[in-house]
Formats: structure tokens, sequence, C-alpha cells
């Protein structure tokens, strides 16, 4: 037995982990099963999107939680012994993907930004980032399953295929898990989702008050954008909500443009925006680690610059 | 061990709450060569950001339910000054699992060390405290994978914690919501940065802390290691390929630059 295997928490994560899932299946001349908890109808739906197997998890009681399908996965994968096991790096799926690969015994490449199969080694080579960014960690794994953690939209989604087939099949129920949900908050969301804007204006510790956010909101009105920031400004000042912060602990974004005001260029946040097509920054300090990632910065004080850029873009 | 009598014995007895921490490279030292090439060769050393928010966890719930908080790492020997800095924070007791040779443990190696330590040298906790992954390598997976060797119930990404009648009340941040969570004891979670501010030790603290008992364990008091289930081939400067053209104030320069963006189709 053998395959590559994806666990993922919603229908878009799961077609990004059936694009890298069939590449590797087709290097490695295996196919690709999905396992799927939570609407069992998409089996279908993912058979046409590139799975030949979907592995059906009877769904839990309101009180439980993905951790119940620990024991479930983990004597399925013993059994089916698969060569690759790729979970989405949401929460869920890197404490659930971690506990699997302790209990398999095997490695786990968190957070992975590239997989390459080489046919020669028959090795999977690996890399994600490290030290905040700073480096990048290849890796590999001698164990059985190869297992990954991958962030949402790493990969584009694959397309449908027609006229695909595959199996469905139905795992058992887990036993109870002895951490019982008590309840479950759906967060009210403060602002809009910035992974979504075509331009992404972000503000940093050079900008002195709350109210000056405005300056930062006027720009990205003109661009048509939103506003995003750095941890300080969500996490110590609490200017703007958490969902904003940009960085490797954050949101990573991928626009076609960032804006950078008064940034200085941690590492953890310019990992957040290393995605975007064009990067800016202003920033009145020459020597900003920012403008070493800009494609194009302006060394000035953003409370003169910004007023007069914003005049300059209405011209168009 | 999830009975009830288990539950209501540990309902009023003082916790035993252990803390995990991991001695890194500060990431901000880390410079670059002339040539592109990360360059250690000046970094200084920490106790990694998350984890100062574990071992700040641990205190605080001492100090409402009483008990005692107990640090424990695996590090190389120099690690010591994280040790020290760990008492100073409020911690009662170090457990400190040091050589030379475990400067590039993997997580799968950390996580069965110290769940070999805590099996066998502190047997009686309550609470197990993990930051949600290191600063350095970020892998958030030793917390994870120690729950698991020690076969307790394991809840990560916590924002809030609470012990509450022998249970452990816990908030977890999920993508879209919220999950609150109870648990029988003993358990492990892992925090977020917001559950909590670390405090900064102060002088007293400080002084406190060398008088503090740490017990170091040896490689040769442990059972012997197993390979690294993930193996590092290379470690390299990322690279950020980017024009870094700079630009002035004047307003031809500003014109200038709302050129370039539209050159490139940033803006439209």
């Amino acid at each position: 037995m053998a395959g590559v295997w994806i666990f993922a928490e919603n229908r878009e994560q799961t077609l990004e982990l059936l694009n890298v899932g069939r590449q590797l299946a087709a290097e490695m001349e295996t196919g690709v099963s999905a396992l799927l908890w939570y609407d069992h109808e998409r089996a279908g739906d993912y058979i046409s999107h590139g799975a030949d197997e979907v592995l059906l998890l009877p769904a839990l009681p309101e009180d439980q939680s993905l951790e119940a399908y620990i024991p479930v996965v983990v004597a399925e994968a013993k059994k089916g012994d698969p060569d690759v096991f790729l979970f989405v790096a949401s929460a869920r799926g890197k404490e659930l993907s971690a506990r699997i690969a302790t209990r398999l015994d095997t490695g786990l490449c968190s957070n992975c930004i590239t997989l390459k199969y080489d046919k020669e080694s028959k090795t999977l080579e690996m890399e994600r980032l490290a030290y905040g960014g700073a480096a990048v960690q290849k890796v590999t794994c001698p164990a059985r399953p190869v297992m990954a953690t991958i962030p949402p939209r790493t990969f584009e989604p694959t397309a449908a295929e027609d006229g695909r087939n595959g199996h469905i099949r139905e795992l058992s129920a887990p036993p109870p898990s002895v951490v019982k949900i008590l309840e479950r908050k759906v967060k009210a969301r403060e602002a809009k989702d910035i992974n979504e804007a075509r331009v992404v204006v972000s503000v940093g510790r050079g900008i002195e008050k709350k109210e000056d956010l405005a300056i930062a909101r006027e720009l990205a009105d003109v661009l048509g954008g939103e506003i995003g920031c750095t941890r300080p400004i969500s996490e110590e000042m609490h200017w703007l909500p958490e969902e904003l912060c940009i960085g490797l602990s954050g949101v990573q974004i991928k626009p076609d443009l960032y804006v950078g005001l008064g940034i200085s260029g941690q590492i953890q946040h310019v990992t957040g925006i290393r995605n975007a097509r064009v990067i800016c920054a202003i920033n009145k300090d020459e020597n900003a680690p920012i403008f070493g990632v800009a494609d194009f910065g302006i060394v000035g004080d953003l409370y003169s610059v910004v007023p007069k850029l914003v005049q300059e873009l209405k011209k168009i | 061990m999830f009975f009830a009598d288990e539950v209501e014995k540990r309902r009023h007895a003082m916790p035993t709450i252990v803390a995990c921490f991991k001695w890194v490279i500060d990431e901000a030292y880390i410079r670059r060569s002339s040539s592109g090439e990360l360059d250690f060769s000046s970094v200084d050393y920490k106790i990694s950001e998350y984890d100062r928010n574990a071992i700040e966890e641990a205190v605080r719930l001492k100090e409402i339910h009483g008990g005692n908080v107990i640090t424990v790492t695996v590090g190389v020997p120099e690690a010591t000054k994280g040790v020290k800095d760990a008492l100073s924070r409020g911690s009662d007791q170090a457990y400190f699992i040091a050589d030379a040779s475990f400067r590039n443990l993997e997580s799968s190696q950390t996580a069965a060390i110290l769940a070999e330590v805590i099996r066998s040298r502190i047997v009686s906790y309550d609470l197990i405290i993990c930051g949600e992954g290191s600063s350095d390598l970020y892998a958030q997976q030793v917390g994870a994978r120690l729950a698991e060797h020690l076969e307790i119930p394991c809840i990560s990404f916590v924002q809030k914690l609470s012990m509450e009648g022998g249970r452990l009340i816990a908030e977890r941040k999920v993508e879209q919501y919220t999950e609150i969570t109870a648990t029988p004891l003993p358990a492990l979670v892992t925090v977020l940065p917001e559950i909590n501010s670390p405090r900064i030790p102060g002088v007293k603290d400080t002084l406190t802390a060398s008088k503090k008992p740490t017990v170091t364990i040896k490689k040769d008091e442990l059972s012997p290691i197993g390979e690294a289930r993930l193996q590092t081939t290379g470690i390299s400067a990322s690279r950020m390929d980017r024009t870094c053209e700079k630009f002035g104030t004047e307003a031809a320069e500003l014109t200038r630059f709302v050129e370039s963006l539209r050159k490139k189709g940033a803006i439209r």
C-alpha cells in the first residue's frame, strides 16, 4: 500500500492540497486519498478534483473536536502505509499532524512551502522558513510516511477534470476524547479580510498616535485597498484588530501592491509580505531594513509624504 | 487516569505546574554577510519568546492556586543562563537536561527527552505549559508530541486558561472561532503570546533565582536518543530579490514614484 494522503478543514484548502498531492502522486506513481470529515457530499467533488479515494470520517458529537479522530486516522495510516501525508497548516491541522506523527514515529515538516520529489534517490525534499523568516531550512524525512503541514494559499487550487473515478470509503467512529468542547464562540470580524485585498497599506511604529491611522486609510482608499499593521500596532497598542496583523505569526498576504508606512522591516513582518508582487516603503530612516526588501522606497517623513502622494494619485 | 476520584483528589490539592522552554538564538542578531550568507558570529541567546508566556502563565496560576512551578529545558551547557532567567521569572525549581550535543535537536528528539525526564523525575504533575512554537525554528511540534508521549490530553494555541474544580478550562483559538474546552488533569497546553504579558525580572528576582534548586541531568542518565525523524540538509539565507529603488520627497520624485507603480501594474 502507498499513496499521498491529505487532510484539510474546508474545500478551498482541500483543492490546494489536491493540487500538490496530484503532482507528487504522478511523480511517485501512486494515488491520492483525501480525508473528509465535514461535509460528506463533497466526496464526488474531490474525486473530480484529483482524489482517487475519499476516506469519510463519521461526524462528531457537538462536544467533540477534531482530535477525537486521531486514533482512527492513525489506525488507518498504519494499515494503508501512505508514502506522504499532507495537512493544512491551520491551528488544528498543526496539532493533529504533530500528534499523528508522534504515534506513527515519523517526521513532520511544519509550514512547508516547497516540496520536490527526487526520483533517483526517491526522496521528498522540502523547504520551510526559519529564524523568523531570515532563513530557508531544507529538510528530508527518512521515516514513513513523510509528513508536512502546508499553509493555506501556498498552492493554487486544482481544477476539476471530467470522467474521473474514485472510491469512497467510510471509516469507523472514534471513541470520545476526554477534551470536551463547552462552547464555540464565533469571532466577530472587526475588519475586512486583507487576504483578498489587491492593495494593502500597512502601518508600523512610525505612526505616532491612533488618530493618525486616518492618513494610512486615506492612502488605502485612493489605492482601492485595505489597511494592515505590524504586531506592535495590534498586540501592544491595540489600535487595530489582530486579524490585520501581518507577519510570520499573523496573516501572510499576496497583494499586487504593499505599501509600508513607518515600518522598520523586522524579519517577522517581512515574512508576511514576501509574496506581495510589488513592495513599497515610506520611512524617514534611510537605513531601515524595509528598504532592502522593497521594490520602491521613499526616504521621508510619512506625515508629509503621504498627503502629497495622495494628491499625486488623485491626479490619475 | 481520568476517573472521578482523580478529579476529586485534584480539586483540593495545590497544583504542580511544569513550564517547558527553549534557549534560542536571538534572531535579531543574525546578520547577512556581504555575499548574502547568514552570519551567526555575533548572535546572542534568549528564552524563546512564547516560552516566556508559558512560564508567566504557570506562575500566574500558582499565584491563584498555590502549588509550585517547575521549569524544564533541554539544551547545550551554555543554556544555564536561560535556566537562571526562568527561575528569576518566578519558577520554584528547574530541571536542566544538558549536553554539548543538544544544539540541533529535532522536535521528535526534544519531546522524547522531555517526556522521559518528566515521567521519571517529576511524576506527579497537574499541568504542562509550552509556548506555541520556538522563535528559532518554529516547528510548533514539541508540545503536542510531548503530550502524546505522556499520553495526556493536549490543547494547543490557548489564549485563556483557568483551573476550576480539578478541571482545566482552556480557550483555544481556531481560525474562525474560539473553542472553550474542559479537560481533566493532568493535561498539556501550548499558549499563544496574547495570553499574558511576561514580567521583566528585577534585581531581587535575579538574586532569589540563584538560591533556587536546579537539577542537572546528563545525557548518560537518559535512554539512548533516537535518530532525528526530520533531517536538516541545509540552512541558507532567504532571498527576496527586489529592485530596492529609492525616491526623494520632492514633487517630481513622487510623480516618478507613481509612474513606476503604474509601469509595474501595481496601480490601475
